[in-house]
């Protein structure tokens, strides 16, 4: 592991259990203060995540499909203290029971003329309101919504605020990260040649359920790496294609794993990542891979505060590299994580070397650093290492070890 | 099931992909649509046939599937070309990307982008409403998504037969489900054991992760205040995967301990109504009344939606009556048909059976089994 990454004493700042209800109001009172600052007065949410993220209301996330018709939506005021929640589902939010109100069907006319008319005793006539997104019922039948053409960005407003996280907010995501690392611990326990990908698949699946999970929110992926990039697929930039998706594959001693894999406990998304061999021990080739990507992250880490650039966690990770780019070309050298499984920051992605550049990372913020190490001909090692930003720093979010590095 | 296993990520049979692509063509003819960009993942199943990463969770648009009418040609976000088929060639696929600038410059590359007049999308965020006029110059941005609900609306019977197979698997992890329900379990012990079948019969992908519910007896539409069983509860397991892109969905009802049998004789009649009442050319209308006559009031839901990849009309529920009464069950048509009653101080008895609609009228997708039991243990 990097050195002294573990040893650090665990955040003093984020208690033990997370107080539900001041998270909520505390992220009400970001939003409003937000909606403000663009002049909103109401703004209307579709967006799973961006729901949880306004009305604390969580459930198990299912397919993309289900929310055209199992659609929970959020509508904030900037002059309420509470969020409306508009929903299908049997659980019951943490709020006044007059803020709570049943299903919405956005996608289809006769139910956006219905929500019009809920959202008419909410907002005053000729209100300024943000959506994040829209369906065409949405644009044929919301007079009051695009009243002053296409309305604002909602979005935007709430992305800005779930930037940095609160206290409360690190606790939950520690606590999906522990769930989620329970669930790998009992998969790589009965790691062995001969067993499928979709039997790791079963065994993580039902140990995060059983261990407190909401929900599973990525098919988990247990990819088997080619020794070299020309015996992967095609891809469009001709790097590395990964994740490739799970099957009832067999896996072979000597298989290198790479593995990717996400639950959300309270709404927050975990991200785990590590190399695994299956079956064997590591060649000194491969310790020799894993020993550089400590030392990309380390790297890294000495440079990671409030207040450093992307650029210069980038810079820091390409200097150890040497020639090649140490991430995905198709994501980045780290992402942040909170509400949703990737989330602004993104430090190296193609948003380009200007965005990074410019583009710090604030106290409070949780970065996924996921550098990989590529030497082919002997496939290579990537893992993941989650930390929150500190103004001095940062701080471990996880302990996971790296065996069998 | 048909109990080979599958190693390699395929796309999805080449007569399955050409039928829904040419339905899909002939609907943006009819709506007079140059080139379709869909960002919702069932769509871009239904045009391209390629299997990609899952996630749970509604995304908000992006461009991730281009069709042009006037060639057929499919554009795919895709970075790698595996579960790509050969009509899709490398050439057509573009890349993930976190610059929205970079996506207009893939859409500007669409042969076809620079003069199409009416271009579809089948929703729309602030920011691509935006950028969309800088990739399609000479076009208007219309409704897209009323085209491919037009043809994904009634199944071909290749798809009814991928319905089928995905129903089967989630009967059989409701059965998982089914062999742990006691007093004394946790509704996510009882979803533990449907995931790990589901996986274990080689699917990795749920369509709901709200598997078991112990129904309030306060409430109508309620959670009750606590995740154990007791003796005396009734609880809904409901499960549903996504095998091949198609959902396959299912609700059974059981009682801990036994008795309720009262409850569960007016739901197998309010559920024999509603199976009756789903003739080839009724209406949606014809589903609400069966809950009205049964004197039962139907819950604050759809009690029917389509099945198919991920969101298929018909959505039928009380809150919308003019819907309904537009929806026509033709034949070919497959849904979730949800039977339900609750009584104050028992609490709810749910069904949910996978209905096909067809000229003889209508099919379940899955056993015809009782709908609920009851559990001694």
């Amino acid at each position: 592991m990097p050195a002294g990454l573990m040893e650090r004493a665990a955040p003093g700042r984020i208690p033990a259990l997370a107080d539900l209800d001041r998270m909520r109001a505390e992220r009400t009172e970001r939003l409003r203060a937000a909606m403000g600052e663009q002049g909103l007065d109401a703004i209307v949410l579709l967006g799973n995540t961006n729901v949880v993220y306004a009305t604390g209301a969580t459930w198990p996330l299912g397919d993309p499909g289900r929310a055209n018709f199992e659609q929970p939506v959020a509508v904030v005021l900037a002059d309420d203290e509470w969020p409306h929640l508009f929903s299908p589902l049997p659980d019951e939010p943490a709020l006044p029971a007059d803020h709570v109100h049943g299903p919405v069907y956005l996608d289809l006319d006769e139910g956006v003329r219905e929500f019009e008319r809920r959202l008419g005793e909410l907002v005053a006539p000729g209100a300024t309101i943000g959506v994040d997104e829209w369906t065409f019922a949405m644009a044929r039948e919301g007079s009051r919504l695009f009243a002053h053409g296409p309305p604002r960005d909602a979005g935007k407003v709430v992305n800005k605020c779930k930037l940095r996280k609160t206290p409360d907010e690190l606790a939950c995501l520690r606590e999906a990260l522990r769930i989620t690392e329970e669930g790998i611990a009992a998969v790589q326990a009965g790691l062995e040649p001969g067993i499928r990908q979709v039997e790791l698949t079963a065994t993580f699946l039902a140990t995060v359920f059983e261990a407190g999970a909401d929900a599973n929110t990525l098919d988990p992926i247990w990819q088997v790496m080619p020794p070299t990039l020309g015996e992967g697929p095609w891809t469009t930039h001709g790097d590395l294609a990964c994740p490739l998706l799970t099957t009832e594959r067999e896996l072979r001693r000597g298989d290198v794993l790479w593995v990717d894999t996400s639950v959300t406990y309270q709404g927050f998304h975990s991200d785990f990542g590590r190399t695994w061999i299956v079956g064997d021990e590591p060649t000194a080739r491969q310790r020799a891979q894993f020993r550089l990507w400590q030392e990309i992250v380390e790297a890294v880490l000495e440079v990671t505060r409030a207040g450093a650039t992307h650029s210069e966690l980038t810079a820091a990770a390409r200097t150890v590299a040497g020639d090649r780019v140490p991430w995905m070309a198709h994501f980045y050298l780290g992402h942040g994580l909170g509400i949703d499984a990737a989330e602004m920051p993104y430090v190296g992605s193609d948003l380009g070397e200007q965005f990074d550049a410019t583009h710090t990372l604030e106290d409070g913020m949780v970065l996924v650093l996921e550098p990989l190490v590529w030497d082919d001909g002997a496939a290579g090692y990537r893992a993941e290492e989650v930390v929150a930003i500190t103004e001095d720093g940062w701080e471990p979010m996880t302990d996971y070890p790296y065996d069998p590095f | 099931m048909s109990g080979t296993l599958t190693t390699e990520v395929l796309p999805d049979e080449a007569a399955l992909r050409r039928e829904r692509r040419s339905r899909a063509l002939a609907e943006m003819e009819a709506d007079g649509i140059d080139v379709l960009v869909l960002g919702r993942e069932g769509n871009a199943r239904y045009v391209a046939g390629v299997p990609r990463l899952w996630t749970a969770g509604s995304r908000p648009f992006t461009p991730g599937c281009v069709l042009v009418r006037s060639t057929g040609d499919v554009h795919l976000l895709s970075t790698w070309d595996e579960g790509v088929p050969d009509d899709i060639p490398h050439e057509h696929l573009y890349g993930i990307t976190f610059n929205p600038m970079n996506m207009v410059e893939v859409l500007r590359g669409v042969a076809g982008a620079a003069t199409a007049a009416r271009v579809g999308t089948d929703s729309l965020t602030p920011m691509f409403a935006q950028l969309l006029p800088a990739a399609f110059p000479a076009a208007e941005i219309v409704d897209g998504d009323a085209a491919v609900r037009r043809a994904r609306r009634t199944k071909t019977p290749a798809e009814v037969d991928e319905l089928r197979a995905s129903v089967a698997v989630t009967e059989r992890c409701l059965r998982a489900a089914e062999q742990r329900l006691a007093a004394g379990v946790t509704e996510r012990e009882l979803a533990a054991a449907f995931m790990g079948e589901m996986a274990r019969a080689g699917v990795t992908t749920p369509s709901t992760q709200d598997v078991a519910r112990i129904t309030s007896r306060k409430h109508p539409w309620a959670r009750a205040e606590r995740d154990t069983l007791a003796a005396g509860d009734l609880v809904v397991l409901s499960g549903g995967v996504v095998r091949g892109g198609y959902t396959g969905e299912l609700a059974r009802t059981h009682a801990v301990g036994g008795g309720h049998g009262g409850l569960f004789d007016r739901l197998e009649q309010l559920r024999g109504a509603l199976l009756a009442a789903c003739r080839p050319g009724a209406t949606g209308t014809d589903l609400l009344r069966a809950y009205r006559a049964a004197g039962i009031d139907p819950p604050p839901v759809p009690i029917a939606r389509g099945l198919g990849l991920g969101f298929d009309v018909p959505i039928i529920a009380a809150d919308l009556p003019d819907t309904a009464a537009g929806e026509r069950l033709d034949p070919g048509v497959v849904f979730a048909l949800t039977s339900y009653v609750w009584e104050p101080g028992l609490g709810a008895a749910i069904t949910t059976d996978a209905v096909h609609v067809t000229e003889d009228g209508p099919e379940l997708l899955g056993s015809s089994g009782p709908s609920s039991n009851e559990v001694t243990r």
